[in-house]
């Protein structure tokens, strides 16, 4: 027995001397780190990120983007840190950042441990949310305001409420279209009500066909699909480049549904997915997309 | 009479020589793993001056607060899980047994779940929710399992197995449950978490289960001659003298501690914990005294390297460590099982 108390000791001293060893000094971490006026060296960690520094005309400041960066295309040439959900904190590190830029997201817990791993390390950085177009707005100001580009950042913001303004004017307070917006087609999944997708599809003058939902992007079933009553179907591209193809496939499949009024009147649409599946400066592009689906004959002239 | 042949076949001499010989080589992997990664840094600029300002030394940053750990990490996971394989396949006799194999896996799963779904936030000594609840999911679940095995019957792994395995398919029944329930996007990170995922731990962290691990690797090295009777069938182990309740007890216990430790660290990382045991005993021969201390090293070996593959193969991304084990395990452990399994029936 001798030999399991000489064990049980040796354990109980190792964890005691941790504690003792590293106790205070977790409680003494957090070395609060100054933000420079002017970021040098900027990481973004999320593509809609990065787009936004580039229409705050960051360019030169950017040193590491996530990923998934690809547009505008000048962020292709940006070197990569790892991706949003796994960032690697080594490149980021040796891109030698003034500013990391993370976003939170409901769900995703690791760009917040990024950036508490990085703010107890003493680097600093800006944590922004970007889940509906009024945190859009906001999250602009607040970058603006961090890189010192609070004037570019209003104006940006600016233009894109007149924009969406002029196009409300045209698109008229008339009946709403009904749309399905489908982001995958096996097992169906369409976007829900509480989602910024919605958000644009209303601001295009269009309601979800589908009505609120537990999940965000809600898996739904044929008899759904007909209850919806859509009017119109809108499907993102899936990462294909040639959406002719798609769009062949989406009435082939849609056609089955003889009931759906979207189906019948042949009204499905496949449509570029950079701009409308993430939130960033190209929203009033995206929406207005979203809107000449709605109301082709609006935008003929 | 073979409690006896077991005891000339290992000599002090040749534990020592070859567990030292082992340590040798786990220490040579881990300072080559930790100078390989997505950014190239140099050894001697990384300890010229140990960074003071966020950086000014970036090399050191990267090798210090962020590869380190993380091998760190490889090492107590890869030894836990792969001690607790050689003590489950011992107990259950059992080939195809692994550390996950009484539920601890699912237990753990359900555990992260629970605590995802539950929207839980706040840290218990530098852990997040997500570990605190696997561990506590895995452990109750081991106990669970452990107590419907005990009313089957004293001394039947077979009760011991089904219960392990019909709690495992209920608990994978309940999270595919939380699954469809729970709004999507809480459960992406549940999927990162089931994958395996090596993240760099702060010290402390590391330190605490440094010490669990290597204290509970050392106590089954303790009990690994019993354990040797145990393999040969619990007839054959009462008639040598051995307590096999209270082996069984304490081996359990130990080695589903040091899985929910491994699993609160890192999540589901599979094929370590089947594969090692059974390519140290290959190599080694059956003698639990000598497999316990070689698993626990060739496991920190393997994981260590796994990691590192990880971390390089798709840089500046990352692929899930638990997708290298099985890749790189797999046909590591076919070439060993043909070549020698012809000169060593299993478990004899």
């Amino acid at each position: 027995m001798n030999k399991w108390v000489w064990l049980l000791l040796t354990v109980s001293c190792w964890m005691a001397a941790g504690f003792a060893l590293c106790g205070s000094r977790q409680s003494q971490a957090g070395k609060e780190a100054i933000p420079p006026a002017l970021p040098g060296r900027i990481v973004s960690m999320a593509p809609d990120l990065t787009e936004i520094l580039f229409a705050l005309g960051l360019d030169k400041e950017i040193v590491g983007v996530s990923q998934y960066s690809d547009y505008p295309p000048a962020a292709r040439e940006k070197p990569r840190v790892g991706s949003f959900w796994q960032p690697n904190i080594e490149s980021i590190v040796a891109a030698k950042p003034d500013l990391v830029i993370t976003l939170t997201t409901t769900g995703f817990d690791q760009q917040k441990r990024l950036a508490m791993r990085l703010a107890r390390m003493g680097y600093n950085n800006l944590t922004v949310k970007l889940e509906a177009i009024a945190e859009l707005f906001e999250g602009i100001k607040q970058i603006g305001k961090a890189t010192g580009r609070r004037h570019q950042a209003d104006e940006v913001v600016c233009d894109i409420r007149m924009k969406l303004q002029k196009l409300s004017n045209l698109v008229g307070a008339g009946e709403k279209v009904r749309v399905l917006w489908v982001v995958q087609r096996e097992p169906l999944r369409v976007a829900g009500r509480d989602t910024f997708v919605n958000e644009m599809i209303e601001l295009a003058g269009g309601e979800n066909a589908i009505g609120p939902t537990v999940h965000k992007y809600p898996p739904i079933g044929a008899e759904q699909v007909i209850a919806s009553g859509a009017e119109v179907i809108i499907e993102p591209d899936m990462g294909q480049q040639d959406l002719s193809a798609q769009q062949e496939s989406a009435f082939r499949y849609w056609g089955k549904f003889e009931n759906l009024p979207a189906a019948t009147n042949k009204r499905i649409y496949v449509i570029p997915g950079g701009e409308v599946s993430r939130l960033g400066p190209r929203l009033y592009e995206g929406i207005e997309t979203i809107a000449k689906c709605l109301r082709p004959h609006l935008f003929e002239s | 009479m073979r409690a006896e042949a077991m005891d000339q076949l290992l000599r002090p001499k040749k534990l020592i020589v070859t567990t030292g010989l082992a340590l040798g080589v786990l220490v040579i992997v881990m300072v080559a793993c930790s100078l390989i990664g997505s950014e190239d840094i140099s050894l001697r600029t990384a300890l010229s001056n140990s960074g003071v300002a966020p950086g000014a030394n970036p090399d050191y940053e990267i090798l210090v607060q962020f590869r380190l750990p993380r091998i760190i990490l490889a090492c107590l996971v890869g030894a836990a899980l792969a001690c607790s394989g050689v003590v489950f396949q011992a107990l259950l006799r059992n080939p195809l047994a692994d550390p996950y194999i009484l539920g601890i896996s699912s237990g753990a799963g359900l555990g992260a779940m629970i605590a995802v779904v539950g929207g839980l936030n706040w840290t218990l000594w530098g852990r997040s929710p997500v570990a605190v609840f696997a561990f506590a999911g895995a452990l109750g679940t081991v106990w669970l399992v452990w107590f419907i095995g005990r009313l089957t019957g004293k001394f039947h792994v077979t009760g011991l197995l089904l219960a392990g395995v019909v709690v495992n398919a209920f608990f994978s029944a309940v999270i595919m449950f939380l699954t469809s329930i729970a709004k999507s996007e809480q459960v992406y990170s549940t999927i990162f978490w089931l994958m395996g995922n090596m993240a760099e731990e702060d010290f402390l962290v590391l330190w605490v289960g440094a010490g669990c691990v290597i204290g509970g690797i050392v106590a089954l090295f303790f009990i690994s001659p019993q354990l040797n009777a145990l393999s040969f069938g619990a007839d054959d182990a009462k008639s040598m003298g051995v307590n096999i309740v209270k082996t069984r007890t304490t081996a359990f216990a130990i080695a589903a501690g040091i899985t929910a430790i491994a699993v609160s660290l890192s999540g589901l990382i599979g094929f370590v914990g089947l594969i090692v045991p059974h390519a140290v005993r290959l190599v080694f021969g059956p003698d639990h005294r000598l497999m316990v201390p070689l698993s626990g090293i060739v496991g920190a070996i393997f994981l260590v390297i796994a990691d590192t593959l990880a971390r390089t193969t798709i840089a500046p991304a990352q692929l899930p460590v638990g997708v290298v084990t099985a890749i790189v395990g797999g046909p590591i452990f076919l070439v060993l099982l043909v070549k020698h399994s012809r000169k060593i029936g299993w478990l004899k």
